[in-house]
C-alpha cells in the first residue's frame, strides 16, 4: 500500500480538522484517525504531531487535559477550543482557496 | 483589539507553562512513550515480531529526542535560558573583580539616587494630576487688561453670575477668593485660613466630602442662613474630629457660622500647601459679600470645568463672545477686558516649573557623566578581555551572542546600581524635604512612589545600555586574529579604543564644564542676592500680626483706638519701647501698588498710570525699622484723622515722579478709598527699602499715617534685645488684655522673613552645588582613569625612553600633555555648551549675566586644575618607571 506524506504546512489543519469531529482525542489517536480518515493514503510523521500540539497549546487552539485510557492506562487528551474553532474554519478556507487555484492551474492545457 | 488581547492571554499561558518546566518534559516523554507503545502493539497485532515492531514504531514515530527539543522551543524558553547563563556569569564575573563593581555601581547609584531624588519633587509638584475629578478638564479663567499693563486679575461676581447663564463649553463654573478670619470658640481664638466660594465650587471639583456635604446653590443667595465646610486637618487639630461637629455653629470673625460638611485632607483648594482651611459662600465673607454687588470689583478666581470633549480654543472663542457682548452692556465696568483661559494645573504650579525643569536637566547631565565614566571603565575591561573574547569566538561562540552576554553584564550592573541609587533617592527625598521653600506646591507630598521608582528603573536600564553599548560593540568586533596573535591583552590596546576613550573623557569634561558654570552663575547670583540690604533694620525686629474680626471691629474708629491702645500699652512695656505699626509689612506681606494722581497736574493717559507702593505707619515707624529720614519731617501724633493729610515718599518715588524738582510740598491725590480725592501733602522723604522681594530693585512707595489711613488689624514691628520668645509673650499677654478673643499670629523675626523670602533661589543654589561638585569629582576621575590606563599600557614605551636618556621631567611632560590636551578640548567643547544653555538660567539669575566672564574663566581655571592633578598622580608614577622592569614587563 502506497503511503503520501502530507503537504507542508497542513499538519495543523488536519489536526484541528480531526479534534473538531467532537471528541477527545490523545496523540495516537489523532494520528489513527488522520490514517484512518484518508484511507491510508495521508502519512503523518507521528512525532511530529506533539511539537504542533505544543505550539497549538500556546496559541490557545486546543486545551490538554491528562485523563485515562480505555485500558486506565495515563494520557493526555486534546480537546479543541473556540478559537481553535475559528482558525479551523480559516485555515480550511484558505486551503480550500489555495487548491481550488492547483487544480485550475494544472487542469488547464 | 482582539489581537492585543489574545496575545497577552498567549504570554500569560507561555508564563504559566514557564512554572511548571520541570514536568515538562516528562510529561512529554511518558506521552509520546504511550504513543510508541501502542503504535508497536498496533503492528505486533499484524503478526510482526515484537522488535521490528518497535523499530517500526520508532522510525515512524522519528527522533523523540529532537521532537521535544522541538517542542520546548515553542514555548520560548531558550532565549529565557540564556538569559539567566548570562545573568549567572555576569554576576560571576563581577563578583571576581568586586573593585571594579563596587566602583560602578557606586558611581551610578549617586547618579541614579540623584535623579530619583529630583524626580520626585518634580512629580509631586508638575506632574501629579491635581487632587480633584478629571482634573484635566478644568481650567482657570482670569480677566485682563494688557494696555493698562494688568496681565491677570480676578473677574468679578456679576460677570461670573452671566458666564453661568450663557456658556454652553462649561459644565460648571466657579469662583473663589480668600482671606484670613478669627475663628473663636473651642480654644484660643486663631486665625484661620477661609476660602469664600461660590456655592457650585464643591461640585464642579467633584471631591467627595468626609463627612457632609458642601454647598447648596440656595446657600449663595443672600438672606441664606451662614454655613462652613471645614478641612479634615483643620477638623482634627480644632475639633478633635468629632464626628458631631456637623450641625453645630462655629465663629468665624464673630459670627455664627453652621458646619455643614468636612473635607478629606488630600482636598486642597485653592491653594495646594494649605492643609488648613474653612470654605465658606462668598455672599456670607464679612468683606467680600458686599463687593459681591460691585461690578468692577476683580473679585474672584474662577475655576470652570470644560464639557467632554470642548476643548480650550472653543471655549476661549465662547468667552471672547461673551465678553465683548458685556463691553457693550456694562462699557464702565466691563471695556477693554479680555478673558484669558489656562489649564488649571498650570496656574496652581506655574512659577516653579522652570527651575524645577532645569534641576531635572542638571542631574540628567551628572548621570550622563556617571555612565560616561562606567563605559570608560568598561571599555578599559572590555581591551583587557579581548583575548577572552577572541577565544570565545574562535570556539564558534557567535558575536551576536557575546554582544548579548557583555550587555548582560551591563544590565545587571544598571540594576545594581539603581537598586543602590533608589535606596540613595529614599535618603535624598528626605534630605531635599528640609531644604524645599515652603510655597512649593505639593510640596508635603513628595515621596518615594511606583511612578519614582519606575523612573530609576527606566533610568538605570537606559544608562546601562549607554554605557555597556561601546564596550560591547568594541569587544564583539574585536579583531579575532590580532588579539590572539599579540598573545598580550596590554599591547592589543587597538589606537581605536584609545581614541575612543578619549573622547568619553573629553565629554565627561564638557558635561561637568556646562554644570559647573551654571552652579557658579547660581552661586554668584545667590551671593548678590544675600548681599542685598534689604534697607530696614532686620536683626532683633520681631514681627508679630493681630486682626480684627470684622463683624465686631467695624468701624475705622476702633481700628485707630485699638491700634493706639495697643502700641501704648506694647511701648510702656519694659525693653519693647522700640515698637512700630507698619501695613503691609515688607518681604513679610505682598506689596499694595496703587494709582494715584499729582495735583496740579494732568492725570495720565491708561497704561502710563503713576503707581507706587502703600503703606500705613505709626509715627515710630521709620525709627523703629532704621529707614532714614532723607528730607522734611517724620510723622508725628499731630497727623490725626482731623489734619491734614500727609505722606512721605520714597527716594524712588521722588526721583521717579518729581525729577528735577522739590517734591516737598507737593500733594498726591489718591484714587482709591477711603482716602478718595483728598489731597496728601509731601512732607518728607526716606531711604529706599524692598518691600516685595529682594531680587528686585526698589520700587517707588509712598507712606502713609496709620491714623489717618486705618486698617482692620494691626502688624507690629518690636526691636528689642530681650528674647523672642518673651518679646512674643508680651505682646500675647497686651493683646489679651485688650480683647481676650483676639489671636496673634504670625509672630517671627524679620530677619527670618527675609530669609525665607530667598528660599527657592537657595533651594537651587545648594542643589546646583551638589550637582556641580558630583560632576567635577566624576570628571575627575574620568581622566584620572583615562591617564592611568594610559601610562600602564605604555610602560614599555616609557621604560624605553628612560633608556634612551629620558628625564622625569620628559615624561611627566609627556603625560600631562596628553592630559592637557584631552582637558582643553572638553573645556572648550563645555563652554559653548555652557554659553547655549545659560539662557535657559537667565531667568533665575540675580545681578549676574548668564554669559558673566569670571565664572565662565573661574570654572575654566578650577576644572583645569583639578583636571592637572588628576593627570599628576599617574604621571609621578610613570617618572617612576624603572627602565629595566619596564621593559621586561610584557
Amino acid at each position: 500500500m502506497h503511503r503520501d506524506p502530507i503537504p507542508p504546512g497542513t499538519l495543523d489543519l488536519l489536526i484541528l480538522k480531526t479534534l473538531a469531529r467532537g471528541r477527545e482525542l490523545h496523540g495516537f489517536e489523532i494520528a489513527k484517525s488522520i490514517q484512518q480518515t484518508s484511507e491510508d493514503v495521508l502519512q503523518v510523521e507521528e512525532g511530529s504531531l506533539y511539537p504542533a500540539l505544543q505550539r497549538m497549546l500556546i496559541k490557545g487552539w486546543v486545551r490538554a487535559e491528562w485523563g485515562a485510557t480505555a485500558e486506565n492506562r495515563r494520557a493526555r487528551y486534546y480537546r479543541l477550543t473556540p478559537m481553535g474553532r475559528r482558525q479551523l474554519e480559516a485555515e480550511v478556507t484558505q486551503f480550500e482557496r489555495v487548491i481550488g487555484a492547483i487544480t485550475r492551474v494544472i487542469q488547464t492545457a | 483589539m482582539r489581537w492585543l488581547t489574545e496575545k497577552i492571554r498567549e504570554i500569560a499561558r507561555r508564563v504559566k507553562m514557564l512554572s511548571r518546566r520541570e514536568g515538562f518534559d516528562r510529561e512529554l516523554d511518558e506521552e509520546m512513550g504511550l504513543h510508541r507503545e501502542l503504535r508497536a502493539r498496533e503492528s505486533g497485532r499484524d503478526g510482526i515480531a515484537a522488535d521490528d515492531a518497535r523499530y517500526s514504531a520508532q522510525r515512524r514515530f522519528g527522533n523523540s529526542l529532537a521532537l521535544r527539543e522541538e517542542s520546548r522551543d515553542m514555548w520560548g524558553w531558550n532565549w529565557l535560558e540564556d538569559l539567566f547563563q548570562d545573568l549567572r556569569f555576569g554576576l560571576r564575573v563581577l563578583r571576581k573583580s568586586p573593585g571594579f563593581t563596587l566602583v560602578v555601581v557606586a558611581t551610578l547609584a549617586l547618579g541614579i539616587g540623584a535623579n530619583t531624588a529630583i524626580f520626585s519633587v518634580v512629580y509631586a509638584v508638575l506632574l501629579k494630576p491635581l487632587p480633584y475629578a478629571n482634573p484635566d478638564q478644568l481650567v482657570g479663567i482670569f480677566e485682563a487688561k494688557p494696555q493698562e499693563g494688568i496681565p491677570m486679575a480676578g473677574c468679578s461676581y456679576s460677570n461670573l453670575v452671566e458666564w453661568r447663564e450663557q456658556t454652553k463649553t462649561f459644565s460648571e463654573l466657579a469662583g473663589t477668593s480668600e482671606h484670613d478670619l478669627t475663628l473663636t470658640g473651642r480654644g484660643d481664638p486663631s486665625v484661620v485660613r477661609t476660602v469664600s466660594v461660590t456655592p457650585e465650587m464643591f461640585a464642579l471639583l467633584g471631591t467627595q466630602p468626609l463627612l457632609g456635604r458642601g454647598f447648596r446653590p440656595e446657600e449663595g443667595k443672600e438672606g441664606a442662613a451662614p454655613v462652613v465646610v471645614l478641612s479634615e486637618n483643620l477638623w482634627r487639630s480644632r475639633f478633635a474630629a468629632d464626628p458631631k461637629i456637623i450641625g453645630s455653629a462655629i465663629s468665624l470673625d464673630k459670627r455664627s457660622f453652621t458646619v455643614v460638611g468636612v473635607m478629606p485632607s488630600r482636598f486642597r483648594f485653592p491653594i495646594l500647601t494649605e492643609s488648613e482651611a474653612v470654605w465658606i459662600p462668598v455672599i456670607q465673607d464679612p468683606l467680600f459679600g458686599p463687593w459681591t454687588k460691585l461690578r468692577g470689583v476683580h473679585l474672584l478666581r474662577v475655576v470652570g470645568r470644560l464639557k467632554p470633549g470642548v476643548s480650550m480654543a472653543q471655549a476661549q472663542a465662547e468667552m471672547d463672545a461673551i465678553q465683548l457682548q458685556a463691553a457693550r452692556e456694562f462699557p464702565a465696568e466691563n471695556a477693554g477686558w479680555t478673558i484669558r483661559i489656562t489649564p488649571l494645573q498650570r496656574t496652581m504650579v506655574g512659577n516653579a516649573k522652570s527651575a524645577l525643569l532645569v534641576l531635572l536637566g542638571a542631574v540628567g547631565l551628572v548621570l550622563l557623566i556617571a555612565c560616561a565614566n562606567i563605559a570608560n571603565l568598561l571599555l578599559a575591561r572590555a581591551t583587557s578581555r579581548a583575548k577572552e573574547m577572541a577565544v570565545r569566538i574562535a570556539l564558534g561562540a557567535a558575536r551576536t551572542r557575546i554582544l548579548r552576554q557583555l550587555l548582560t553584564e551591563s544590565f545587571a550592573l544598571g540594576l545594581l546600581g539603581g537598586a543602590a541609587g533608589a535606596c540613595l533617592g529614599y535618603w535624598g527625598v528626605a534630605g531635599l524635604s528640609s531644604l524645599l521653600p515652603p510655597d512649593l506646591p505639593h510640596a508635603g507630598a513628595i515621596a518615594i512612589n511606583g511612578w519614582v521608582l519606575g523612573f530609576a528603573l527606566a533610568l538605570s536600564a537606559a544608562a546601562s545600555f549607554i554605557f555597556g553599548l561601546a564596550p560591547a560593540l568594541f569587544a564583539a568586533d574585536a579583531n579575532l586574529q590580532a588579539n590572539l596573535k599579540e598573545g598580550s591583552a596590554r599591547s592589543g590596546e587597538s589606537g581605536r579604543g584609545q581614541r575612543l576613550r578619549g573622547s568619553l573623557a573629553v565629554g565627561e569634561i564638557a558635561l561637568a564644564m556646562v554644570l559647573l558654570v551654571a552652579a557658579g552663575l547660581l552661586v554668584r547670583s545667590f551671593a548678590a542676592l544675600s548681599a542685598v540690604s534689604p534697607g530696614f533694620q532686620t536683626q532683633h525686629v520681631l514681627n508679630a500680626d493681630i486682626s480684627l474680626p470684622r463683624f465686631q471691629y467695624s468701624t475705622p474708629q476702633q481700628w485707630t483706638s485699638f491700634s493706639n491702645e495697643l502700641l501704648a500699652r506694647v511701648q510702656a512695656a519694659p525693653g519693647l519701647q522700640k515698637s512700630a505699626v507698619g501695613i503691609p509689612l515688607p518681604i513679610v506681606r505682598n506689596a499694595v501698588n496703587l494709582k494715584f494722581d499729582i495735583a496740579g497736574e494732568p492725570s495720565l493717559s491708561p497704561g502710563t498710570a503713576r503707581m507706587a507702593d502703600y503703606v500705613s505707619v505709626s509715627p515710630d515707624y521709620f525709627r523703629v525699622m532704621g529707614i532714614p529720614l532723607l528730607r522734611g519731617r517724620p510723622f508725628q501724633e499731630q497727623d490725626s484723622p482731623a489734619a491734614p493729610r500727609v505722606t512721605i515718599i520714597s527716594e524712588a518715588m521722588a526721583r521717579l515722579y518729581f525729577p528735577g524738582e522739590d517734591a516737598l510740598g507737593k500733594r498726591l491725590i489718591f484714587a482709591f478709598h477711603p482716602d478718595n480725592g483728598f489731597p496728601h501733602e509731601i512732607v518728607g522723604i526716606v531711604a529706599d527699602i524692598r518691600d516685595g522681594e529682594l531680587s528686585s530693585d526698589p520700587r517707588p512707595m509712598m507712606y502713609v499715617p496709620f491714623a489717618q489711613a486705618p486698617f482692620w488689624g494691626v502688624e507690629l514691628v518690636v526691636k528689642s534685645d530681650l528674647s523672642p520668645s518673651s518679646v512674643a509673650a508680651a505682646i500675647r499677654q497686651e493683646v489679651r488684655n485688650i480683647d481676650p478673643d483676639l489671636p496673634v499670629t504670625d509672630i517671627g523675626m524679620l530677619s527670618n522673613e527675609v530669609e525665607a523670602s530667598v528660599a527657592q533661589p537657595k533651594f537651587r543654589t545648594v542643589l546646583f552645588g551638589l550637582f556641580g561638585a558630583m560632576a567635577l569629582l566624576l570628571a575627575a576621575a574620568g581622566i584620572f582613569g583615562v591617564i592611568s590606563y594610559w601610562v600602564s599600557s605604555r610602560t614599555h614605551e616609557i621604560g624605553i625612553r628612560v633608556a634612551l636618556g629620558a628625564t622625569p621631567g620628559d615624561v611627566l611632560r609627556l603625560i600631562l600633555t596628553q592630559g592637557m590636551r584631552l582637558t582643553a578640548a572638553g573645556i572648550l567643547i563645555g563652554l559653548a555648551g555652557a554659553f547655549g544653555v545659560a539662557r535657559y538660567l537667565a531667568t533665575l539669575l540675580y545681578g549676574v549675566t548668564a554669559h558673566d566672564p569670571f565664572t565662565l574663566a573661574g570654572v575654566a581655571l578650577g576644572m583645569t586644575l583639578v583636571s592637572a592633578l588628576a593627570c599628576w598622580i599617574p604621571a609621578r608614577r610613570a617618572t617612576r618607571v624603572d627602565p629595566l622592569v619596564a621593559l621586561k614587563y610584557e
